[in-house]
């Protein structure tokens, strides 16, 4: 659906993006993630033509796939920047109607498309107020609305749950989901690894520009989380006194522990298995990114 | 391509319209403004703005009061008499007249004695910021102290007055010629003569004094003459004078807002989606384009109704009317385009826009009409655009331009409009805009 082929963007001398190839399949939900000024925001801009890279190229499409920046291929991307797009001055309704309409939709089509969209991310209600009263989350369900009101074949999310509440964020999730589970292919980038390891079934680790790691969460997690830690409290002994092991096999190990011959003495025992957040800081590193 | 394009165009005159600062400034102050200046100028021109003077005699002689009530009875002076010339002169100071004119002490008998005393001796203390009526305050003393002394010759008992005052200071005059007095004599016996004859052709008309049917001496006689118009040609009104006006503060409020338009989407993000949707750079530029150019359309349309309908402002041509309201609102695209491209950001092309734009449109005649400005910068003014499209509209109104008189104007436009587009798109195009 997407392939990006040894993409190299710089600026001046600084290199944004080196060398970066990957290939999202046609329904999938692809996370792109990596810390700031890894080249996420480059490479989503390269991939619906905003940027023409210095070198490499951007296929969208089935089979040989066509560059974005031919007008017939944009039609069917969907975009939500991750700053909000829209205009403050115009109503929900008025917004979606305005992006639906460059999409070349009009008639009852277009008027179906916009309803339906509207009540998608749940402003039907409000969809005749203008979007500066709107609340941050509804300003990003907007956003979203506004990205697939055409009902592209991929859709690009940028950090769209950045800034808003739990509430709006669960929301969010959930929407694209049921987007998802149309058939659209998805590709999201985020800081959140709990929303990429909901949502994605691929994800792409980048930084510095570069590809560090792609698969889905299990192997990355497999690859590169390190072992499961086992933690075992046991009777009259302090919190520090926990025993904890880290392992590779937590089936095995459990088993030994509650096998052995002070297992009468246990009081509870946990489980932590590696998460994406722990093969992305052992990737990425703890240092600070700015 | 263009079902694209108008969406853009709609889209950016409905946020117009919802900006009430941007609204106000397009389309509610280029009308105040031409009401302003319209009832400035003379509102609908049934009365004229008199020369206001003010006068002070500086003595109580007839001949005094005589000039003073000349220039009370004079076509197109306001006259008022001052108590003393400090009062006069702090009236000129506030601005309340033009001008103080002071008939000082000695002015009568300087007219009494004619042939043998200097000059009948006036001054007028003149508001230096005035200094274009100083000129004509001058000529028009000029005027009326020389008819003075025409009555002086030409009424016979003035005229016998005089001569036997002049006939006294003869026999003790002393000249360097001696034969200046015998001449003079001859001189004063024809006059006598003159009286006589004069008198008796008035009493033959009837006329007791005189006056009427006999000499009179009048060696200069200046007619002015207005300007035949062409049908109903020259401004009626301060409002033919004022509307225009109100076009060029409207299509800067135009050329301004659009100026800023595709940094705003930048700054917004909305310019991303625009970029993104299936259209082609062209388009969003087209779109943007037309919503400039039917935001100009739309306030000159504006004005010119109000014009015609509540302000009496005629037009002349509707069809050149219409080729002056599209040229100049081809042209204030264009200009648009060259400033939107002249910077990336919001702050810096709004900045750039107001600051040019203020400067074209006071020396186009945005803020002072093209005649009170110095010669140079009429001939400088040129290179405004708003001069072109404020001539177009007033070729259209009272100048009553011809088809042929409206290509130059119009020509002029077309050429601000293409040039400007190019400029300003190999500007937005340097600047990655898209």
């Amino acid at each position: 659906m997407l392939r990006l082929e040894n993409l190299r963007k710089a600026f001046g001398s600084t290199v944004a993006v080196d060398g970066l190839s990957l290939t999202v399949r046609r329904g999938e939900v692809f996370g792109l993630l990596g810390p700031n000024g890894a080249g996420k925001s480059t490479t989503m801009a390269m991939a619906v033509g905003l940027l023409a890279p210095d070198s490499g190229r951007v296929l969208i499409g089935a089979g040989a796939g066509a560059s974005p920046s031919d007008p017939s291929v944009r039609l069917g991307l969907g975009l939500a920047p991750q700053s909000l797009a829209l205009y403050d001055e115009l109503s929900g309704e008025e917004n979606v109607t305005f992006f639906a309409r460059l999409q070349g939709l009009s008639g009852r089509d277009l008027r179906g498309r916009v309803a339906a969209a509207l009540e998608l991310v749940g402003l039907g209600p409000r969809k005749g107020d203008r979007a500066k009263g709107y609340s941050g989350g509804m300003k990003r369900r907007l956003n979203l609305a506004a990205a697939l009101v055409h009902d592209p074949p991929l859709l690009l999310l940028d950090e769209p749950t950045a800034g808003v509440d739990p509430q709006s964020r669960v929301g969010i999730l959930d929407l694209v989901q049921s987007v998802a589970a149309r058939g659209t292919t998805v590709v999201y980038t985020t800081h959140y690894m709990e929303e990429a390891q909901r949502l994605c079934e691929r994800v792409a680790i980048m930084d510095l520009g570069k590809i560090i790691a792609i698969g889905t969460i299990e192997e990355l997690i497999d690859a590169h989380g390190g072992g499961s830690v086992l933690t075992v409290r046991r009777n009259g002994g302090p919190a520090t006194a926990d025993e904890r092991v880290t392992t590779t096999d937590p089936v095995r190990e459990l088993t030994r522990v509650m096998t052995g011959p002070d297992a009468a003495t246990i009081r509870g025992v946990t489980l932590d298995r590696p998460d994406l957040e722990s093969v992305f800081l052992t990737l990425t590193g703890r240092r600070l990114r700015d | 391509m263009l079902s694209a394009a108008w969406t853009i165009a709609t889209k950016d005159l409905k946020l117009l319209l919802r900006d009430p600062a941007a609204a106000f400034f397009t389309l509610v102050f280029p009308l105040g403004v031409a009401i302003l200046f319209g009832s400035i100028f003379g509102g609908r021109g049934e009365q004229r703005q008199d020369l206001a003077l003010a006068v002070w005699l500086g003595e109580r002689t007839d001949a005094a009061e005589r000039m003073a009530r000349a220039l009370e009875s004079a076509k197109g002076l306001a006259v008022s008499r001052a108590e003393s010339r400090a009062a006069g002169e702090e009236a000129v100071r506030k601005g309340r007249a033009t001008a103080l004119v002071v008939i000082p002490e000695g002015f009568g008998r300087a007219a009494d004695l004619l042939f043998f005393r200097g000059a009948m001796r006036l001054e007028a203390v003149v508001d230096p910021a005035r200094g274009a009526e100083a000129g004509l305050i001058t000529g028009k003393l000029n005027e009326l102290a020389f008819k003075q002394i025409a009555s002086g010759i030409t009424d016979p008992a003035r005229s016998r007055a005089l001569l036997a005052e002049a006939r006294g200071q003869l026999a003790t005059a002393r000249f360097s010629d001696p034969l200046m007095g015998p001449t003079l004599g001859r001189l004063f016996d024809a006059l006598d003569a003159v009286n006589a004859q004069t008198e008796r052709a008035g009493a033959a008309d009837g006329d007791v004094k005189g006056a009427g049917g006999g000499f009179s001496f009048q060696p200069v006689e200046v007619t002015v003459t207005e300007l035949e118009r062409r049908g109903s040609a020259g401004p009626r009104s301060g409002f033919e004078l004022s509307f225009p006006q109100g076009v060029v503060w409207g299509l800067m409020g135009c050329a301004m807002g659009f100026a800023v338009s595709i940094a705003s989407e930048r700054a917004a993000g909305t310019l991303v989606r625009l970029t993104v949707a299936p259209l082609r750079r062209g388009t969003i530029l087209l779109g943007k384009a037309m919503a400039c150019f039917m935001a100009c359309a739309i306030v000159q349309a504006l004005l010119l109704t109000m014009g015609v309908l509540v302000f009496g402002v005629g037009v002349s041509s509707w069809p050149l009317m219409l080729a002056a309201v599209v040229c100049s609102s081809l042209a204030f695209v264009g200009v648009a385009t060259l400033l939107a491209g002249l910077s990336p950001t919001e702050q810096g092309a709004g900045g750039m826009a107001r600051a040019i734009l203020i400067v074209l449109a006071m020396i186009g005649g945005g803020s002072v009409p093209m005649m009170f400005l110095p010669p140079w910068m009429q001939t400088a003014s040129s290179i405004s655009p708003f001069k072109w499209a404020l001539l177009s509209f007033e070729g259209a109104t009272f100048r009553e331009y011809s088809a042929a008189d409206m290509a130059l104007p119009c020509g002029v436009l077309l050429a601000f409009g293409i040039g400007g587009w190019l400029v300003g798109v190999r500007g937005l195009t340097r600047q990655r805009a898209f």
